[in-house]
């Protein structure tokens, strides 16, 4: 009976016995460790928003309901904050889904040089983000950087790039795009990948052109490496933090801040532990929402 | 006679090459062009860890030669690092992060995932949903309350600090079930007629068997962990265990007094070791970075 049950793992009849003793002893550590250092810090994370902190020794000083969510709300450097991670999220899906896209499709026609350039994106994904921050910095240097020098030599102005409000989020974006494409690129071969042959060639025998194929044959096929993509890129742009800290800290005047950097500025550097939880709290909704709006939207219109 | 048709043959085949090489040029331009821009940044800082620092600094604008290549190459940065800022300090405190992290990680996914795909207990689905939970929580969003946990456990700047907290994962159990549900359920059942009780399984049937997913895990691990950056800014006050991200970020912040130099050598060495050993493992580095977001 007990080695039937084990065999054939869907038949599930839950109950005690020294299986079950077994399997949550091998699940404990990882329990344990995601409690501890996941969960833990998330409820803390809630319950700390709902209270004042002392100035000195940061201890709570009780319970203050939405205080820290109101006060929030009536900074313009929150407001200005959440309105970046949007930014930040909407360009850099704007930016990485249709250009790993077009990547994945020129490098899934296996012309001479794939290789190259393949591992050359491999590479920039494998980097540290610290690193190329700090690279992409050098080049950004507005009066000795590389890029000033090409357009000099081009005779195109100059530009400020990371020291102006205007031009510096754009910058870490445009950063952050040529070190993050390789992600959606990779799930997207992957999924080229496993399109059948015959599908696009069935299209093409019916008189259709490579424009047509890509539009009606290659892209519904794509939908699922499509839902996947857009979900770990939202979570890598709502993140984003290591960029603008080492580029920017967040300037000029809060230009580049958003709600990682804002909690984390808030938490460690003015020791507000109150208003630095209330604004990780309103991250972690924006990237609830944002998601599920997208699977909303997705899954909307599919079909099966 | 052999070695007449063998060039015949090697002329048709240049000739054939050769027209496919127009057919596609525009698509080969492009590749190459994409291959410069992605590969490029990295390039340029090894190659600029080979200039003074004074030549970084003014030899960069206006554009020439020397914008991109040492022309008076020097190891200067590389002394500079290894005897003055004691960057292997750095790299070992670096190396003892990802040993933790990597070691942990593969022993409570695998023990984990083999539970969740093999074993049955009560309550398994609800942990196991709870589990991928925290695949949805970035690390930057709980760093606050984290490093109030690390205070009251009495770890802040201790090695463990640096890899305790990220070392089990749900993208380990999770690409660890995965694995073990491949295997075919009549290994399992073979091995248990013979005798074997399930941890025994677990041990000689299953783990065998996963070798190229735990590759991909230590692969994925050992990456993170040596690219970790915030998280060991935070927890890590004390400079003689600092791992080397920090230590040569830190670089960039000494006032009046440019590091470009070592700054560009100490990135050098930290990264490009490192994105060769991905290029060279990518069948195990891409097949990690897809599956951690496929269900």
């Amino acid at each position: 009976m007990r080695a039937v049950r084990v065999i054939a793992p869907a038949g599930r009849r839950s109950g005690w016995n020294g299986d079950a003793v077994l399997a949550s002893a091998m699940v404990l550590p990882a329990v344990v460790a995601l409690a501890m250092f996941q969960f833990l810090p998330l409820v803390t994370a809630v319950l700390n928003s709902l209270q004042s902190f002392g100035p000195f020794d940061r201890s709570s000083t009780g319970w203050v309901g939405l205080d820290n969510y109101r006060e929030l709300f009536a900074d313009p450097a929150f407001r200005y904050a959440l309105l970046n991670t949007f930014l930040y999220i909407v360009l850099m899906l704007g930016f990485t889904i249709p250009l790993a896209l077009l990547l994945a499709v020129l490098l899934d026609r296996r012309l001479p040089g794939s290789t190259f350039a393949r591992n050359a994106i491999i590479g920039a994904l494998a980097a540290s983000e610290a690193v190329t921050a700090l690279i992409w910095n050098q080049m950004y240097e507005p009066s000795s950087g590389l890029f000033n020098a090409i357009l000099d030599a081009v005779s195109l102005p100059t530009q400020p790039f990371l020291t102006s409000g205007g031009q510096a989020l754009v910058s870490i974006v445009v950063m952050s795009v040529w070190k993050d494409v390789g992600l959606p690129m990779l799930i997207f071969l992957a999924g080229l990948q496993s399109i059948p042959r015959e599908l696009p060639e069935a299209a093409e025998l019916d008189g259709a052109d490579a424009r047509q194929i890509f539009w009606y044959v290659t892209l519904p096929a794509l939908r699922p490496s499509l839902v996947v993509a857009l979900f770990m890129m939202t979570i890598t742009a709502t993140r984003m933090f290591t960029p603008i800290l080492i580029m920017t800290q967040g300037g000029p005047q809060g230009a580049t801040t958003n709600l990682a950097l804002f909690s984390y500025l808030q938490g460690f550097e003015f020791q507000s532990p109150g208003t630095a939880s209330a604004s990780v709290v309103c991250m972690l909704v924006v990237l609830a929402l944002v998601t599920a709006a997208q699977s909303f939207l997705l899954r909307g219109r599919e079909a099966d | 006679m052999v070695a007449l048709a063998n060039s015949d043959l090697m002329s048709l085949r240049r000739a054939e090459r050769r027209a496919y090489v127009v057919r596609h040029a525009g698509g080969i331009v492009t590749v190459a062009l994409v291959g410069f821009i992605f590969g490029f940044p990295i390039l340029w800082a090894a190659l600029s860890s080979l200039k003074s620092t004074n030549d970084i600094v003014t030899g960069t604008f206006p554009l020439s030669w020397s914008s991109f290549v040492p022309l008076r190459p020097t190891l200067e940065n590389y002394v500079y690092l290894f005897t003055q800022l004691k960057f292997q300090n750095n790299l070992m405190n670096t190396a003892i992060a990802a040993a933790g992290q990597v070691s942990i990680a593969v022993v409570a996914s695998s023990l984990a995932g083999y539970a969740f795909a093999r074993l049955r207990f009560p309550g398994s689905d609800m942990v196991f949903a709870l589990l991928l939970l925290t695949a949805f929580i970035p690390v930057e969003a709980i760093i606050v309350p984290l490093y109030q946990v690390m205070q009251q456990l009495g770890l802040v700047s201790t090695y463990p600090a640096l890899f305790l907290p990220f070392a089990c994962n749900p993208f380990g159990v999770f690409l660890m079930r995965q694995a073990f549900r491949d295997i075919p359920v009549e290994m399992d059942e073979a091995a248990r007629i013979d005798g074997a009780g399930p941890f025994r399984i677990f041990i000689s049937i299953a783990l065998p068997n996963v070798k190229p997913t735990i590759a991909t895990l230590v692969l994925i691990q050992f990456i993170w962990s040596w690219n970790a950056y915030l998280w060991p800014l935070v927890v890590m006050q004390d400079p003689n265990k600092q791992i080397a991200q920090v230590a040569i970020a830190n670089l960039k912040s000494i006032p009046n007094f440019p590091m470009d130099g070592p700054l560009f050598a100490a990135a050098t060495a930290v990264t490009i070791p490192l994105v060769i050993l991905s290029i060279c493992l990518q069948r195990y580095y891409v097949r990690g970075l897809v599956s951690s977001g496929m269900k």
